[in-house]
């Protein structure tokens, strides 16, 4: 229990934020890649993916203390963690009927990486609107400390 | 004749809940995108009100009885579990964090000027009115 644990609270959310950002710039920039990686010798569009946060619940010594019944702040948390960035392996690829592509099959067909535009720019806002209501907290925390060093000061 | 009073230690508690709550808060918004996230609060307020309304006093008579001095560790963390959720489980409402967040700052300003006029207070007394 720092003081400045509010601020490391801040800064991980800030982090899971940004990382999160990167893999919608990453879907948004791969929309229409149809050759990401070989499965089985042929070339498969790319998969949009996601991360997956989790709370930050804590170090093992804050455990330790609590079941050893000392007197501890119940846990408050250390903010937010990324456990995974995953593919989606559910979501069928869009298939585009293109003859000339090199990548079609033989009734012409490609199949088109099963990003969806819309719902990446929706997410998209919503990281930057969680990053910008972090910023928020950071500086309300960071005014409290800087009010705390002009104690007794008057 | 004790020169601070039960004042100053008074403010303490408060700032030390303020810091605490401000944790709490910076906790939910940090998690507001996290699945299954429920909102976590801070109950000390009602403690630090008994403990300034009534200054309970107890004889222990046996090792073993309770003590009932109220220590400022006591503030309590709990997760508020029944709270509508959205879709994805998470509890956090970003406008009333916010609120609270904001509401929290100034009541933490408001302790420290409290501290500080006490302080500026007992200053004049020992300059002796200088």
């Amino acid at each position: 229990m720092s003081i400045f644990h509010s601020m490391n609270t801040t800064a991980s959310a800030l982090t899971a934020q940004r990382l999160r950002m990167d893999v919608i710039s990453s879907n948004i920039a791969n929309v229409d890649t149809t050759r990401a990686k070989q499965v089985n010798g042929e070339w498969e569009p790319y998969r949009k993916k996601s991360i997956t946060l989790k709370e930050n619940e804590g170090q093992f010594s804050s455990f330790l203390n609590m079941a050893m019944g000392k007197t501890v702040k119940a846990g408050v948390g250390n903010g937010v963690k990324v456990t995974s960035i995953k593919e989606d392996t559910e979501t069928p690829f869009k298939l585009v009927f293109d003859p000339t592509h090199p990548d079609a099959n033989e009734d012409g067909y490609v199949q088109m990486s099963n990003v969806d535009l819309l719902k990446e720019m929706v997410d998209l806002i919503s990281a930057s609107r969680s990053y910008e209501a972090n910023i928020t907290a950071f500086n309300a925390n960071k005014s409290m400390l800087t009010k705390a060093l002009e104690i007794g000061k008057g | 004749m004790n020169l601070f009073g039960g004042t100053i230690s008074k403010l303490e508690k408060g700032l030390s809940y303020a810091t605490l709550k401000n944790k709490a808060i910076t906790q939910n918004i940090a998690n507001v995108d996290t699945p299954n996230y429920k909102t976590k609060e801070v109950s000390f307020q009602d403690i630090f009100n008994e403990a300034k309304e009534s200054s309970i006093s107890a004889n222990r008579t046996d090792a073993r009885h309770y003590d009932f001095s109220i220590e400022i560790g006591t503030s309590g963390v709990y997760s508020n579990e029944n709270f509508r959720t959205r879709p994805n489980g998470n509890a956090v409402n970003m406008d009333a964090e916010q609120a609270k967040l904001a509401e929290n700052t100034i009541y933490y300003n408001a302790l420290i000027e409290r501290l500080n006029s006490k302080f500026s207070t007992l200053n004049t007394v020992v300059k002796g009115g200088r």
